[in-house]
């Protein structure tokens, strides 16, 4: 049984559902952690300051980790 | 789009604690709004690789460009987003928790349409994932090496190439041809990095 065949795939010609995209958001996760592992957002931008503080420091909010998304 | 839809819609977004999920569902909302103006927005640069990869790449701001050269008013973009109860602009608002960028017209040279994703609030366009390989491999070579760019490549070229989000090859080669570009060689060797590491045939191989 092909498994990768039941991941819905973002297309070129139409659009693709919300549910079908939130379906798709683990293996995407997946894919991209055997290529980049953890998280590749980068340390610093001109942005900095207003991010930090909005985030408490950070850049952004924590990413949801693969297993729950 | 009614007040109440609205009020709902941003009480959603501010409480949403995801951070791909939330740039999404902003980006929802104002492409509806907008578009309820005539003005057609897309996602474009990380937020965009972040829809398309869940790299765990993007940062807290929501970058945003409209399709068409045409745009709104400086009053009428704060008009809009004064409905969201958005700080700032009339190009940077800080809204429901996190910030917006308003970067002019998209530059795309992909022929491939703008990908398309029915959000809750209203489709969301996001910038061509063939533009955004190709523009990713220049960034990681233009000043020296650039990991953090090469990590963009790769994330787009497996997503792609496993068949989670459907990628025009030809218009890759295309693209890395133009003189804008002049990068075929490198997206070519990135991209059978990836199909080596993943054991899956290259889709530029030179036959």
């Amino acid at each position: 049984m092909n498994l990768k065949s039941t991941i819905p795939c973002i297309p070129i010609e139409g659009s693709i559902s919300w549910a079908d995209w939130l379906k798709g958001r683990r293996a995407r996760r997946e894919s991209s952690q055997l290529v980049a592992p953890g998280v590749i957002r980068r340390k610093t931008s001109s942005s900095d300051r207003r991010l930090k503080k909005l985030f408490n420091g950070e850049r952004g909010l924590p990413f949801t980790p693969t297993e729950k998304l | 789009m009614d007040a109440q839809k609205i009020r709902d819609a941003l009480t959603d977004i501010t409480a949403e604690q995801d951070p791909t999920l939330k740039s999404a569902k902003l980006a929802s909302l104002c492409s509806a709004l907008w578009l309820e103006h005539g003005v057609e927005l897309v996602v474009v640069g990380g937020s965009a690789i972040e829809i398309l990869t869940e790299g765990a790449y993007a940062s807290g701001d929501l970058d945003m460009c409209h399709t068409t050269a045409a745009t709104l008013s400086v009053a009428q973009r704060n008009k809009i987003m004064a409905l969201l109860g958005a700080k700032g602009g009339p190009r940077n608002w800080q809204v429901a928790g996190m910030y917006l960028d308003l970067l002019g017209w998209a530059e795309s040279f992909a022929r491939t349409p703008f990908r398309r994703v029915e959000a809750p609030y209203g489709r969301i366009l996001v910038m061509k994932p063939e533009d955004l390989l190709v523009e990713r491999v220049f960034v990681s070579f233009y000043t020296g090496e650039n990991k953090t760019a090469r990590d963009c490549a790769k994330i787009l070229t497996a997503v792609a190439l496993r068949k989670e989000i459907e990628m025009d090859w030809n218009e890759v080669r295309r693209l890395a041809n133009l003189p804008a570009y002049r990068n075929l060689s490198q997206c070519a060797k990135l991209v059978k990095k990836v199909a080596d590491e993943l054991k899956i045939n290259n889709p530029l191989h030179p036959d």
